[in-house]
């Protein structure tokens, strides 16, 4: 028996390394200055977290091994690289935005969960082995979960997060069962040997059930319909930084790793979903899940008073949107599914953080208090523009080149030009989208404020980063091609 | 019928207990207990694989297995802990009751 490359793996795993020692020296540095005022405590375990996090970045980027360590387990590539350092990028922003953040009293167990969190996406990303595959995203999940309900002041916090816990249990439990049936059927549990079992046993009823359930613990992962019940009440009640946290780190994540599970492990099972032309196999039922999400999501987007529950359901529609990029699973699907993510993350992440401002300032993120915004907050209101039209799909902003990109690479395909239904239905439903987009920015130019107040009061910091997320989706659309090929490496 | 099937049976049976119990009670701790019931189903699953596998002494079952374990101690610490912070407001851990979300 040869030796474990124990001292390979621990050079490949420095940046997760970093991470978790960034997070014990918040966890004491918090301990000792607990004392001091809330924002101190923020700004410190906050400075500590996102300079673990640079670390780690400047870790990723300056490693150029390719390694792939005990049977799949760790595999770091270029790719997966720029996948973590987005992820990490996208934390430090989150982190940045809690500063202000009145929610809790533990600064450091909230800023360590985050920690914990970004490492259970890292080893996700960089796993090519169910085993860890499902024990990253249960650290993942489990941090999450603790996060939602991490204002224990507020009643609908604890009630989110066992909503969200309640569900997330049944689909873990789901994946994990068709992950033993996979092992069952491969013997083990690398991505390439099951892959390969699984193209030989056909479509098989083992496999079906252990495809089924796989979409079922992704699905719910991503908020994909019908698994999205969870998704209105925890962006509704969770504290705000952590339902931005959910809405975008967490996403990328879980999109890359569905799309890795799905391509690897049933790759030959794939089956079409071309219009008359419908094969058995994953690719169906994810383009039936696809299309469902984008109806209830747009659709139930139309209905909402607040603007956290309305994000909720066009983030719904947008996973429907990404799933698209799963079905055609073409060669240049990855790439512009990762581009999609990332932006409309960044986008999400910005309109929680303005929404967070006018929280502090209203006291809810009824729609009704961003009548007359523009007047009160101009640059403000204008970021909250650009982010909005973004996710609706408006030229030259980031989300459109994020629709053109995914819906031609669907339209290519796989094989041939079957997708052209679902491309049609999210193009219909986009349409749909712009309406909701549209009345959150008539409240804020057209309406006129409810009484006269002042100028809304933003935080300095606050606002410099909003600004910067803006600049980044702006920038994003305007030179989409840079992001896409720094993305649209093969796996 | 083949010990595998059997076990395979055993399994199948034990998680659609665990679903029904999780899908149908009205007691967070009972869907909690569900739960459990459906992870535990999907260890069985894996010792069957690992001892009637073609290789028993590679055993990737067991360490899998023991992982799982692990990790359903883990998600019941905080589905209890945030099934508890639910009762400190609500004073109820009934399902029915616990709905000011909605929409």
């Amino acid at each position: 028996m040869t030796p474990l490359p124990y001292l390979q793996f621990l050079h490949a795993s420095l940046p997760q390394v970093a991470l978790d020692v960034a997070a014990l020296i918040v966890l004491f540095t918090d301990l000792a200055i607990r004392k001091k005022s809330l924002r101190l405590r923020f700004s410190v375990a906050t400075a500590i977290a996102s300079a673990g996090c640079i670390v780690a970045i400047v870790l990723l980027l300056t490693a150029h091994s390719q390694v792939n360590l005990f049977d799949g387990m760790f595999v770091t590539t270029i790719l997966s690289a720029h996948v973590q350092v987005a992820i990490l990028a996208l934390t430090i922003v989150t982190l940045v935005l809690s500063i202000d953040s009145s929610f809790t009293e533990h600064v450091g167990e909230f800023v360590v969960l985050v920690l914990l969190a970004v490492t259970g996406m890292m080893f996700l990303v960089s796993a090519r082995n169910i085993l860890i595959t499902f024990v990253s995203l249960e650290l993942l999940s489990l941090a999450l979960y603790s996060l939602t309900g991490f204002d224990k002041r507020r009643p609908q916090s604890a009630e989110a997060a066992l909503k969200y816990f309640l569900f997330g249990g049944i689909s873990a439990a789901f994946l994990l069962y068709g992950f033993t049936l996979l092992y069952g059927i491969a013997n083990s549990t690398n991505y390439a040997q099951i892959g390969a079992a699984v193209g030989a046993s056909g479509l098989t009823p083992l496999v079906v059930v252990a495809m089924v359930t796989s979409i079922i613990g992704f699905g719910f992962k991503v908020a994909a319909a019908p698994l999205q019940f969870w998704a209105p009440d925890v962006y509704q009640a969770a504290p705000n930084p952590v339902a931005g946290f959910i809405g975008s780190s967490s996403k990328v994540a879980s999109f890359f790793a569905f799309f890795v599970l799905m391509t690897s492990c049933y790759g030959a099972v794939g089956g079409s979903a071309a219009w008359e032309n419908v094969h058995a196999g994953w690719v169906p039922v994810v383009a039936v899940v696809a299309a469902l999400s984008m109806i209830v999501g747009n659709l139930g987007a139309l209905a909402q008073s607040g603007l956290r529950r309305l994000l909720a359901y066009s983030a719904i529609a947008h996973a429907g949107y990404m799933l698209v990029a799963v079905v055609a699973h073409g060669a240049d699907s990855l790439g512009t599914l990762l581009y999609y993510v990332t932006t409309y993350s960044v986008s999400v992440l910005g309109s929680f953080a303005v929404i967070h401002v006018v929280e502090e300032s209203e006291g809810s993120d009824q729609l009704i208090h961003f009548n007359g915004l523009s007047r009160r907050a101009p640059l403000l209101s204008m970021c909250l523009f650009v982010f909005l039209l973004s996710q609706a799909g408006i030229p030259p902003l980031a989300g459109f080149f994020g629709k053109f990109f995914l819906f031609a690479a669907a339209l290519r395909g796989a094989d041939g030009s079957g997708l052209v239904w679902l491309v049609v239905l999210a193009l219909a439903m986009s349409a749909v989208s712009l309406y909701y987009y549209l009345q959150v920015l008539k409240r804020v130019y057209v309406s006129e404020p409810p009484e006269i107040r002042g100028r809304l009061r933003t935080p300095r910091q606050m606002l410099t980063v909003i600004v910067l997320l803006a600049v980044v989706v702006v920038l994003a659309g305007a030179l989409p091609e840079t992001l896409v090929r720094w993305f649209g490496m093969i796996v | 019928m083949t010990p595998l099937n059997l076990f395979l049976l055993l399994s199948a049976l034990l998680f659609s207990i665990g679903l029904a119990g999780a899908l149908t009670r009205r007691n967070a701790i009972l869907v909690l207990i569900g739960i459990e019931l459906m992870l535990n189903a999907a260890n069985i699953n894996l010792i069957a694989f690992w001892r009637f596998g073609p290789n028993p002494e590679a055993l990737t079952g067991v360490m899998f297995a023991i992982f799982s374990i692990s990790v359903a101690a883990a998600e019941a610490a905080v589905g209890l802990a945030i099934i508890l912070a639910v009762y400190r407001h609500n004073k109820t851990t009934n399902l029915n009751q616990i709905d000011t979300l909605k929409g």
